[in-house]
């Protein structure tokens, strides 16, 4: 009878170490499974945040090179803004210069000159010549002028002034009778003409 | 040979009984680790969200950076540009009435 006693006793106790092995290693696993599973977590948010560091890394790389081209840009527009302005005053200038020139007396000639060049530019022969309103008015030597361009050119000259009338500040256009060529010797013309040429020289002067 | 069936039984009672030690324990120790599955799980997600939040305050915080310095250096070019362009208007100032009269020069004939 004790010996069954003991059998039993020794079954159960097996039994319960058995148990205790079973939740003790049951219980370091789930230890184990959360300490991974946290740890794969952050690795593999890592990765992921490496990747995402790396493209914020270059984009703010690249932003900034944009901004500091566009910097460079701006700063430099401030100079040329600058320039130009400067630029447009001195042409300003010039054209109020060229209103008041086209009322005095030194005027009448550099007229003459305007019209003998575009004459002998056109080759001579019948010419038509077209001024504003208040040079219209001008005694103007067209015979002399007439001579003048045909000893240049070769070709008997007539210049006519035309019944038309241009809205410019002062100087001719010449064209042929039937107003096929024309050429234009007004200032605002040869402004516009020369414009990069004297953006250039003003510049040169200027700065 | 009464005795020894009595021991049997007890033996085999016992042994039942032991079974059932082992079976309850196993599913305890089943129901330990779903529950800790699960726990990883929610553990996971909160390391991972926790870490890449870092990360995006971080890019965050490079992408501002970039900005103010590209502010710094935009101020910087614009400070030298400024003083070029007073440079420049006490230059054109000076030379403007030569200015004008080349352009008139190079216009008439």
């Amino acid at each position: 009878m004790e010996s069954t006693r003991a059998i039993t006793e020794m079954i159960l106790e097996e039994a319960r170490k058995s148990a205790e092995h079973i939740l003790q290693e049951a219980e370091k696993s789930a230890e184990d499974i959360i300490k991974k599973q946290k740890q794969r977590g952050v690795q593999r948010a890592n990765e992921v945040a490496k990747i995402l560091l790396k493209k914020a890394e270059s984009e703010a790389a690249l932003n900034k090179l944009n901004s500091v081209a566009n910097s460079k840009i701006k700063a430099k527009w401030v100079i040329l803004s600058k320039k130009e302005t400067w630029i447009d005053n001195v042409l300003r200038e010039a054209k109020n210069e060229l209103k008041t020139l086209t009322q005095s007396e030194k005027y009448f000639s550099i007229l003459e000159n305007l019209i003998t060049n575009a004459g002998v530019i056109l080759g001579g022969k019948k010419l038509e010549v077209l001024l504003n309103m208040h040079d219209s008015a001008l005694p103007l030597r067209f015979d002399a002028l007439a001579k003048e361009i045909g000893e240049k050119t070769g070709f008997e000259t007539k210049l006519n002034l035309s019944k038309e009338t241009t809205q410019v500040i002062g100087g001719a256009i010449v064209r042929t009778a039937d107003g096929r060529i024309i050429m234009d010797n007004t200032f605002d013309d040869i402004l516009r003409r020369r414009e990069k040429e004297l953006h250039s020289e003003i510049a040169k002067i200027l700065f | 040979m009464l005795v020894l069936l009595r021991a049997f039984k007890a033996i085999k009672e016992k042994h039942l009984e032991a079974k059932k030690i082992v079976e309850e324990a196993t599913l305890r120790a089943e129901k330990l680790m779903n529950e800790a599955e699960q726990k990883a799980l929610k553990l996971y997600e909160e390391a991972y969200k926790t870490t890449l939040s870092q990360a995006e305050k971080k890019a965050m915080e490079l992408e501002r950076k970039a900005v103010r310095e590209a502010e710094h250096e935009l101020a910087k070019f614009l400070s030298v540009a400024e003083a070029q362009a007073k440079g420049i208007e006490t230059k054109a100032k000076k030379n403007f009435k030569k200015a004008v009269h080349s352009v008139l020069n190079m216009i008439l004939p």
